[in-house]
Parts: C-alpha cells; structure tokens; sequence
C-alpha cells in the first residue's frame, strides 16, 4: 500500500534533548543570570568598599600632612629648621609603610630639580621619587609610587609657599603602603566571594527545585502521553496546569474523534459489505440452479466480485485503525474465543486445538478487531489444513509479539510458501474459501509493523509466525 | 425435519426456502427478528438458519433469548460482514456453525444436515436401522442397496424417525417436526404417512406404542 507504512515505530515521545531539555533551557538561563548577577554585585560591592578605604586613607594622609606643615619651622632662608615631630609613631620605624618627605621646588610652577630636603625616619635611606608635574598652592595631588622595600606606595602631596619667602616653595608629601588598602580589601573580597557564593548556591539550588515542581505537570503529561502511545491508556489522564489543560484536552478530543471515526468507517465497511454481498448471494445462488453458460458466467463474477468486496473491505478497515494510539488488546482472550469458533465449527472432525503456551499478560498493541482478523484467518487456514493437532504458542521478545501456530497437515513445499500469500491464491481450489485470508493476514502485520511468515511445523504441517508489536 | 430461515432479503429468503423444501425440510420463514424470536421459542425446530444483520432485533440478540430461553435447537448463522469478532460473537452467543455470505447453497445444506446429525447424536452422514440406509446428503432412503420411492413427507417423517431411533415420538411432535407453521396441519394424516411408511419397510421397524406415539426399533 504505498503511502502508508507502518508508523507505530516512529510515533514515540520525543526524547529529551531531540529540541533541548525545556529544564535544561530554563535551568542554563536562570543559573546564568545568578551568576551574573552575582558577579556584578560583588564586583560593585569590591569596588565601593576599595573606594572607600582609599579615601579614608587619603583623609589620613591629608591629616598627617596638616600636622606636617603645622609642624614645620622655617629658618630665614626658607629651609625647613628642623625635623617635624609627628605623633604617629610609624613614622619612626624604618620601612614602616608610613612616610613623609619635605622637598624643594627651585623654580615657582615649574619643576627644574628638586632635592628632598627633609624625610621621615621611616624612609630609613630612600627617597621618594614624585612624578613631575605642576601644583597650583594648596592643591592636593594623588600620586601612585614606588617607595622603599619595593612597596607600592599611594602618596598625597601639596605645595606649601611660606609666607616669609613666598618664592621659595616646599613640597609636602605623605605616603602610605597600599598595603593599608589592600590588606582590608582582600579581607571584604574573602568574605564577599564566600557569601555570594553561599548565595549562589543557594539560589541555584532554588532554581533547580523551582523548576522541578514548575514542569512536574510536563513530566506527568509525558508519562501520560506514553501510556496512550503504548496502549496502556486510550487517553490522557489526570488534570494538569490551567496552561496545559487546554491542550490535554483539545488532544483527548482527537483521540476521542479519531476512535470515533475509525469506528464510524468500520461500521460503513460492514454496511457495505452487508449491502453487496446479500444481492450477490441472491446472484450465486440463483446462477447455481442453472447450467447454461450465462449461469456460469455469474458464478464466476460474483466469487470475483466477493473476492474483492471482501479483500478492499479488509484493507479499509485495516488501514483506518493500524497506527491509532492508545490501543492495546490483550492475546489471550481473543486467542481462547478463537478456538472456542473452530472447536464448534470443526467439531466433526474431532480437531485437537491447543493453546500450549501463552502468558496471559501478553499484550497486542493495536485493536482487537484486527488482531481477531490476523488470528482467526491463520487458525481458520491451520484448522483447515491439520489432520488431528492444532497448536499455539505466543511469546513476547522485547518490543515484539510473536503467535507461532503449528498444525499436523501436508505442510507446504517451500517454493509455494510465498506464493499463498497472494490475492485469491488457494493452495486448495476445492476447499471452501476466498483466498484472501493469508494476503489479509500479511497487509494487516505489516500495517502494524510486524510480519508474517510460513515454516515448517513440528508437527509436521505448517507453522505460522505471526509476528506483532506486543502492547 | 422442519427448519426455520430468518433472513430479510426476500429474494434469499425465497431462494433458501425453494432449496430446503427440495431437500427434504419443512421450512418456517421470519423476516425480523422479533418475529424469528417468537418462533423459535414457541415451535419446536430441528435446525435454524439465522441471519445476524436483521431488523427490528439483531440475529446475536435473538440467539442469546432463546439460549437462554433453553431452546437447544442447532443454528447456523450467516454473517455477511465476514468478521471474526461478528462471528466470535455468534458461537458465544450459542451458534453452532456460520456461514459468510456469499455462500454455496450446497455448503449450507452439508452444514444444515452436519448440524441436524450431530445435534441427535449421530457421527455419520447415512443413518442406519437395520437394512435399512438414509443418505442424509441425497435425501433418499435405501433398503439393501434398493432405494425407495418416498414421497417428501414420507421421507421427513422416516428421517425424523431415523434421527431419533428408540425414542417414542409422539404424532403431535411428529407434525410438529414435518410440517411448517402455515400449512394446514392434521395429525391423523401422519398415520396415513406412516401406515404408506410400513407397507414401503421391512415389516416391524416402526411401533406403535399405544397412546404414546411410534418408535423405530433397529435390530442390531
């Protein structure tokens, strides 16, 4: 039949990961914008804090340099007279990381030379280096510098012109080792990276709960949905999420129509074939009264015509059902109704049916109808065929059904095996029958993905593998 | 033997009607199935041929009442959607063969007669008494390789009798058995029947049990 081919393998849920886990989407975007976040927070946080000790330490110096210029004593020519006494004691320590120095400017607003005319005890034998620029009076300048022992130091400076020799103008620096910054900004950036971080693990962990409550209802609906698929449930469910509802429900509606319509065609198929095939009786029957060649000619058309009716109605109402969700039908029941019709009906014979293995938990996944049609042929063919025995076995193989139905007949030679399964062929003229069961048997296995084969029996006879996709 | 036909095509109706008669039945024709319901509770058939699609009342329906009903009477059903459910659904019903249509004249009348034969109990198609042979496929009966010439009511009430020998049959079942439900009905021409019956057998095959009715008693 082309156009249609077996769909059941290919109607699966989509694994996850086929367009991107919604959790995982979800998962990545909130976690990046914690962390984000996070990191911008505790860089602001980092750098306001910097900020602030800095200036803290620059209002330090800018005391000490107060003190410095309170403290300074000029003799007459505008030389600093002796050494300034400043109360912090770090000024005494060599290398301390505290340091002031008292320079010479030779040239008013420009910088010609300069020569460090007093330091700090703590600048032991360094000198500070200060970049060169201009200073307006009373201008605070900021400078970074390398000081004594390597230390970077952060250093202030200012012009101070004496009132009695106004020319001759001093430079006034106070250094600190940044150190003093950096020691408590390391501190704040250790605990900062250890609380946000806390935080962070914190907020990710509500993330990933968040989002597993959130798309619990999708998970349910996936394991809902594959239930249908499996045939396990003809629809979904349970009640879901106001978001999801809707489309639940619009779905179980179209289950709902699609069993109804198939249902529908099904009857119609029966319809028809009740419709045409009593008038064809009428005809046959009427046609066998007589010998002439007209009668003949009825005889003939109208088992054609049977044949046809019969092999297109099969097929129509195969095809509508094959594939449709949510149907599964368990083997025994129909197997054991089968061989409760071929006992009464072949009772004469005194035929041994036996069902010799068939767990009762096997399962169809597809509609009983067509299972009954598939069954029934191959029994009704094995029952035709044996002469004493006929048996059944069925057995489930991963994903698959198979019905293994073994009968004492003939059997049949291998070269005509295949040949059985065509339209209105007949291994037997004379027995009674359209021919068409084998061929219904195989359009209907392989509508539903499975197979049907001839083998040779056990028993001697034939044996049919029907193969299915197990529910 | 009397056989009922439930069918609704008139034609097949006719046709089943015209080949029973011929081969030897009295036939009873319902046309729905309330009517077929009725019938079959209250007349005593040897076999019946039911349609399953039928109006007014379903042929599975019918079945089932008269199962349950008690009536034991062998039925053949025919089926013309051809499904295995429909006709699962007739032998849980209480059917005992089917038939889908379209069907072979010839093989419903095999079937009718397996039917009819297994339901007395008899595993053969020629039934025997003595020297005495009934073909139950050609509806003729024979007495050491001579058939007789038995007009057909004669042969329904020697058929009957060889369906159920030993057994003492009454005159009443007797037309109840010959004779369809229209047909004029008259008990004393069963002895006629008989008495022709007697004259054309070997002497002393059927009794009469006074007040009781006739059996057929075979030598062994």
């Amino acid at each position: 039949m082309p156009g249609l081919k077996p769909c059941a393998d290919d109607r699966g849920v989509a694994p996850a990961g086929a367009e991107g886990s919604l959790r995982r989407r979800l998962l990545l975007g909130t976690l990046a914008w914690i962390l984000a976040s996070l990191l911008v927070a505790g860089w602001g946080l980092g750098r306001l804090f910097q900020q602030h000790v800095e200036r803290q330490l620059d209002a330090e110096l800018g005391t000490h340099l107060n003190q410095l210029a309170a403290a300074l004593a000029l003799d007459a020519d505008g030389r600093p007279q002796r050494e300034p006494a400043l109360s912090d004691p770090r000024f005494v320590r060599p290398y301390s990381g505290l340091y002031w120095q008292i320079d010479r400017i030779e040239t008013p607003g420009e910088l010609a030379a300069q020569r460090a005319l007093l330091r700090s005890r703590s600048l032991w034998d360094a000198v500070l280096s200060v970049p060169a620029d201009a200073l307006a009076d009373g201008e605070l300048h900021v400078h970074r510098v390398e000081g004594p022992d390597g230390q970077a130091l952060r250093m202030i400076e200012r012009v101070l012109r004496p009132a009695e020799r106004p020319e001759q103008a001093l430079r006034l620096i106070l250094a600190a080792n940044e150190a003093l910054v950096d020691a408590p900004v390391a501190r704040l950036h250790g605990v900062l990276v250890l609380a946000l971080g806390v935080l962070a693990a914190g907020l990710a962990g509500a993330a990933v709960v968040q989002l597993r409550l959130g798309l619990a209802p999708l998970a349910r609906l996936r394991d809902a949905l594959a239930a249908v698929h499996q045939g396990r449930r003809s629809a979904i469910e349970g009640r879901f999420p106001s978001e999801i509802q809707p489309l639940v429900d619009e779905f179980n509606a179209v289950l709902a129509r699609n069993a109804e319509v198939v249902e529908r065609a099904r009857t119609q198929a029966g319809n028809l074939a009740h419709a045409l095939k009593t008038p064809l009786s009428v005809l046959a029957n009427a046609a066998a009264g007589d010998e002439g060649a007209l009668a003949k000619l009825v005889a003939e058309q109208v088992g054609l015509a049977r044949t046809q009716v019969d092999y297109h109605l099969a097929r129509a109402r195969a095809a509508a059902a094959a594939g449709l969700p949510g149907q599964r039908t368990p083997l025994r029941p129909v197997l054991e109704g089968l061989l409760r019709l071929m006992d009464k009906v072949h009772a004469e014979r005194g035929l041994q049916l036996r069902i010799v293995d068939c767990a009762p938990a096997l399962a169809f996944r597809g509609e009983v109808q067509d299972l009954q049609e598939m069954l029934g042929n191959l029994l009704d063919n094995a029952c035709k065929w044996a002469a004493t025995t006929v048996e059944l076995r069925c057995q489930q193989d991963g994903e698959h059904l198979y019905v293994l139905i073994d009968d004492d007949g003939p059997g049949l030679p291998e070269a005509a095996r295949e040949a059985v399964f065509a339209r209105g062929a007949r291994a037997d003229e004379h027995a009674p029958g359209s021919g068409l069961g084998l061929a219904i048997v195989r359009e209907l296995a392989e509508l539903y993905g499975g197979s049907i084969a001839l083998e040779a029996s056990p028993l001697r006879g034939v044996r049919a593998a029907l193969r299915l996709p197990a529910g | 033997m009397r056989i009922l036909v439930v069918e609704d095509e008139p034609t097949l109706a006719v046709q089943l009607d015209r080949a029973l008669t011929a081969a030897g039945y009295a036939v009873d024709l319902a046309d729905n199935g309330r009517d077929a319901c009725h019938l079959g509770e209250q007349e005593p058939f040897d076999a019946v041929v039911l349609d399953i699609g039928l109006p007014l009342m379903d042929g599975i329906s019918v079945l089932k009442r008269w199962r349950a009903a008690g009536r034991t009477m062998p039925v053949l059903i025919l089926t013309a959607r051809g499904e295995w459910h429909e006709k699962v659904a007739g032998i849980d019903a209480g059917a005992d063969d089917y038939l889908t249509k379209p069907f072979h004249m010839e093989e419903l009348l095999a079937r009718l007669r397996a039917l009819i034969r297994r339901a007395a109990g008899q595993a053969s198609a020629e039934l025997r008494c003595g020297p005495l042979v009934l073909d139950t496929r050609g509806g003729r009966a024979m007495v050491a390789g001579q058939a007789l010439a038995l007009t057909s009511h004669e042969l329904r009430v020697l058929s009957y009798l060889m369906h159920h020998p030993g057994e003492v049959v009454s005159r009443t079942t007797l037309t109840e058995h010959i004779y369809a439900q229209d047909y004029d009905r008259d008990s004393n021409t069963i002895e006629v029947f008989v008495a022709r019956l007697r004259k054309k057998l070997p002497p002393g095959l059927i009794e009469t049990v006074r007040g009781l009715g006739y059996r057929l008693s075979c030598p062994d």
